[in-house]
């Protein structure tokens, strides 16, 4: 059924806004991926069966969601209550039963399931009180985690939408361009580029055909924002496309998704399909002139193809080979007719600067860098999982307020962003209040948002390796420094870890460095070295230690590091024998054990698991 | 130049132009677990896109090959998260196990191994993907649940 | 308008690239991956100019690839500043580590004083001359029959006709092989067949004189492109400027 006017969507707004009013109770079952895979598919089905069993899944004022992630994945299987905001971690099928009689017929809160803070060892609540939670400002994640992704209907009565009836029904393409500059939102994808500007220069590009481009490639190891948003508020991203459609004049627009994404890919296109039913979405949206489509593309595995002009052949169906940018994608880009490609986190906000205003969005963050960012905090963190945050956030806040610190009593060694474009920082930059610029100036940069914190037990010219690694296999090849220079880069930096590096190696690595930036032809390849000039200028120290004593501190590179039980400590508690992968610890119980050299793959589980400090990397 | 029966229902449903060739690729490898040589010739042919172009494109793009894949595809994932989560000591684990390397599939056609770039879910690192399920924060002993999934 | 190359005012038409304007004024740029007859693709980065656009600061320039950039009002450029000559120098390092033997590397690395690769040079390579400008594939597809192609990505990049193997739409033309700027591509021509890319293909003999003119399909081909009779192509070039009295350029071998 065709919504022919606003007037008419007013109405169904209106509808929708009611049952939502209606519902007193919902139940909040996260089904992002990181909860799926532990078992939230099965919660969520034993909760619906139960509902049922108890006829309580007739009634209007309780409502169930299988929801998008709610951020928090080390702890899921995640199940939330509103309004009370009871959060439970942790849930399993077998909890089911308990929480229906409890929790959604009473109002009893089931202690196990509470989250419990690590420092004050109390049980807590609600999720705002959960410092993970508390200190999140979630815009563009405004939708995840606490609506059903694909219900329409939820997203209206949500206010979905309000900000595109608002947009068509009052304002020109001129007056909502205006609306963005004044935001000053600058491009969530890495470029940081100003949406504004880059809108604008379309708008003046000389050509009857303008293209809007969703860029859903997400390539960053690490980073999983896109992903989370893509699944959880297919509908927010696509009316932040249709405002910006409506901004710059396209009539034909593309989200680009990585193949690796198929969830993604069928949450964006059950929208897609349930808004052009709406009128929403194709000829004639909401009764006006306006006219709009949106096609999904899937990415062919190819990180290179998160760059924008590389991103635009593979539409085309061809390579994703880059172009060089002396002509922008504003003036030719997809077919050769000016196009806006922007990134899924970029889309999100638009509806919310359009609602609420450009100056509102303006008064939070930072002077150069304006609103929130989200993150995948990952890796030696005790909390991992995705966070959003004003910016000017500082690295410390993230990573030890929201993130919990570095668990497992081991220490903080470096935070890693920006991906294979970026760098690491060191505990010194602790304080670094996040936002393009500082990063870009202390040898990183932001890039689509992934935050890998790593720690004592992490080498970072094993890190460096990592990424050179990666970037090499990723290379598209056109260019010479970028194929030929990661290659003779990756050589050098295994050497390195493999005990047979030299100092000459390093001024190798430096002449690389400068090439790469110089003279490669895209930004992959420009930022390739970053992981490697950003480790060099922090940690010198561990790639010195490898080159002139042969040694890695980490314990990572095998050929440079050797683990020893000390008998003095070593309990003989047989922990390190039951997970040692090569059998090549021996000992009786009760006594101090030992490790064959010879059959020792430096793997350091022994370490990992070890309660009494007895094994020693040397 | 043959077209199986399932080529050709996929070709149908996409525009005669070369914007349609990658689309159709995953389309066929979804179907046949891979990409039959003379599917090439087809799509070529489809698109009116010569065929050194098609291959270039197959070649180019990593959701795409010409090897069947196994029964079960094992992919482990790379990314940076599960890199310092201990990945690399999980595909060589598991690489011990099966019996082949990365990029590899048994000699009895039941299990493919990979190693894949970050697939999205770095919240529960380090992740294995077995077919379409996600293992949470592999260890090593976990390897079992890898074998339970392939038989099903 | 008039642009500044090396300081001096210099005569560029819009829509031109700074390569052509540069060519045109007697300044040297080299290039390996720039071709007339083809687009350009900026793969190589041999041609990297050192540039500073109009309203920049004094000390602000940026290094662009001189066959792709546009000339614009104001534009000033660089061909052989230290910047320039440096990051030429480090492409050629890695260029001749690929390709030692290739001798267009070795002449032009020489200008830039080396000798020698600092990395280790490349073994086992199927096509060790091969430095993947793609003029050869660019020539095929744009002007030829699209026989052969780029195929893989990163390190693994390679050239040739799909698969590897002997291709249907290979006419034997060695319009590749005769663009090629380092030799690369194998041919061998015996007087009365050229195998090229896996493929042997019979030399149709000049109906005057009898030496080697074209391959069948490539003169089929040429019949088929121009509307005239294969015939016409069945002569070689030496008799048909007797003939005609007209100068005959070789389109290829």
């Amino acid at each position: 059924m065709k919504v022919a006017s606003l007037k008419e969507f007013e109405v169904l707004r209106a509808d929708a806004k009611a049952a939502q009013e209606k519902i007193r109770k919902k139940i909040l079952v996260c089904c992002g991926t990181g909860c799926l895979a532990a078992g939230s598919g099965k919660v969520a089905a034993a909760l619906r069966a139960e509902l049922v069993r108890k006829g309580l899944d007739v009634d209007v004022g309780l409502k169930m969601n299988e929801t998008g992630c709610r951020g928090l994945c080390e702890l899921g299987p995640l199940v939330t209550f509103e309004p009370s905001g009871i959060f439970y971690k942790g849930v399993k099928a077998s909890d089911v039963a308990e929480i229906v009689e409890k929790t959604i017929e009473g109002d009893e809160v089931i202690q196990r399931l509470l989250y419990r803070d690590k420092a004050s060892k109390q049980r807590v609540e609600t999720y705002e009180e959960i410092p993970f939670y508390k200190s999140q400002t979630r815009w563009a994640l405004r939708n995840v985690g606490l609506m059903a992704p694909k219900d329409i209907t939820e997203y209206i009565g949500r206010g979905g939408f309000a900000a595109l009836a608002k947009v068509l029904s009052t304002m020109t393409p001129e007056e909502v361009l205006a609306e963005v500059e004044t935001a000053k939102l600058r491009g969530r994808g890495g470029g940081g580029f100003d949406a504004g500007r880059k809108w604008r220069s379309c708008v003046n590009a000389k050509g009857d055909e303008r293209y809007l481009v969703c860029n859903g490639d997400e390539g960053d190891p690490g980073a999983f924002m896109d992903r989370t948003i893509m699944e959880g508020d297919p509908y927010g991203v696509i009316e932040g496309m249709v405002i910006a459609a409506y901004a710059i004049g396209a009539t034909a627009g593309f989200i680009y998704v990585r193949q690796e994404y198929p969830l993604a890919v069928q949450h964006l296109n059950t929208a897609i399909e349930k808004m052009r039913d709406l009128g929403l979405l194709g000829k004639k949206i909401l009764g006006t002139e306006f006219c709009f489509d949106i096609k999904i593309a899937r990415g062919g595995g190819a990180f290179v193809c998160g760059e924008s002009s590389a991103l635009m052949r593979s539409i085309e169906g061809k390579v994703g080979e880059p172009r060089a940018k002396y002509i922008h994608g504003t003036e030719k880009g997809l077919y050769d007719k000016p196009t806006v490609l922007g990134n899924v986190e970029t889309f999100i906000n638009v509806p919310l600067i359009l609602e609420k205003g450009g100056a509102w969005f303006a008064s939070t963050g930072t002077e150069r860098s304006k609103g929130t960012k989200a993150f995948s905090l990952v890796g030696k963190v005790q909390n991992t999982g995705l966070v959003e945050v004003p910016m000017g956030t500082s690295l410390r806040e993230i990573i030890f307020d929201i993130g919990g610190g570095v668990p497992k009593g081991r220490t903080f060694k470096a935070v890693q962003t920006g991906g294979p474009s970026g760098g690491c920082l060191p505990a010194s930059h602790l304080d670094t209040r996040v936002d393009f610029d500082t990063l870009t100036e202390a040898g990183s940069m932001m890039g689509s948002g992934g935050m890998v914190v790593m720690d004592d037990r992490t080498c970072m010219v094993d890190v460096a390796r990592y990424f050179t690694k990666f970037l090499v296999n990723e290379s598209c090849g056109k260019c010479v420094p970028c194929r030929e220079g990661l290659q003779q880069m990756l050589r050098l930096l295994t050497e390195i870890c493999e005990g047979a590096g030299t100092l000459r190696h390093l001024e190798q690595i430096e002449n690389l460095a400068h090439v790469l930036k110089m003279g490669s032809l895209c930004a992959l390849g420009k930022s390739a070295a970053n992981p490697v000039t950003s480790t060099l200028r922090y940690f010198r120290d561990e790639y010195l230690e490898h080159i002139e004593e042969k040694k890695c501190s980490a314990g990572v590179c095998r050929a440079l590091c050797r683990y020893e039980i000390d008998e003095e400590k070593c309990t003989g508690c047989t922990l390190c024998t039951s997970v040692c992968p090569t059998a090549c610890i021996t000992g009786e119980k009760k006594t101090p054990h030992e490790i064959d050299q010879e059959a020792c793959i430096r793997c350091g589980s022994c370490f990992d698991v070890c309660g009494f400090n007895a094994i020693r990397i040397l | 130049m043959t077209t199986t029966p399932d080529s050709a229902l996929i070709l149908v449903k996409y525009p005669k132009e070369e914007a349609s060739i990658i689309e159709i690729l995953h389309d066929i490898q979804l179907a046949h677990r891979h990409i039959p040589k003379d599917a090439l010739s087809a799509i070529a042919a489809h698109t009116d896109v010569p065929l050194s172009r098609v291959y270039g494109v197959a070649t180019f793009y990593g959701a795409f090959s010409f090897e069947p894949k196994g029964e079960t595809v094992v992919k482990c994932c790379m990314g940076t998260a599960c890199h310092v989560r201990g990945a690399g000591r999980n595909l060589e684990d598991i690489e011990a196990r099966l019996g082949i390397k990365s990029g590899q599939t048994t000699a009895d056609g039941k299990f493919s191994l990979e190693s894949v770039n970050c697939v999205g879910a770095c919240g529960i690192a380090p992740v294995v993907t077995v077919n379409s399920k996600v293992l949470p924060k592999f260890k090593m002993t976990d390897f079992d649940k890898i074998l339970g999934e392939g038989e099903k | 308008m008039k642009i500044l190359i090396n300081g001096r005012a210099v005569t560029a038409f819009k829509g031109e690239t700074v390569l052509t304007a540069a060519r045109r004024a007697g300044v040297e740029i080299p290039t390996l991956c720039h071709h007339e007859a083809v687009e350009d693709s900026g793969a190589c980065r041999m041609c990297m100019v050192e540039i500073r656009e109009a309203g920049w600061d004094e000390d602000r320039t940026k290094l662009v690839t001189a066959c792709l950039f546009p000339v614009e009002e104001g534009l000033s450029v660089q061909t052989d500043s230290p910047e320039v000559r440096r990051t030429r120098k480090e492409i050629l390092e890695l260029l001749l580590a690929r390709s030692p033997e290739a001798e267009a590397v070795r002449v032009l690395a020489a200008k830039y004083g080396v000798e020698s690769s600092p990395y280790p040079d490349r073994e086992d390579a199927e096509l060790p001359n091969c430095i993947l400008c793609g003029i050869c594939t660019r020539v095929c597809q744009a002007l030829v029959t699209g026989a052969i192609t780029m195929s893989e990505r990163g390190p693994n990049k390679i050239v040739g006709p799909p698969f590897g193997e002997a291709a249907d739409a290979c006419i034997g033309c060695m319009a590749c092989a005769s663009s090629c700027p380092t030799n690369a591509i194998p041919v061998e021509d015996t007087g009365t067949t050229r195998t090229i890319w896996g493929r042997t293909f019979d030399l149709v003999p000049c109906a005057i004189c009898g030496a080697p003119t074209g391959t069948r399909e490539q003169i089929d081909w040429l019949a088929k492109k121009t509307g005239r009779a294969a015939a016409d192509f069945e002569i070689c070039v030496a008799c048909k400027t007797k003939a005609t009295g007209e100068v005959w350029h070789r389109i290829s071998w």
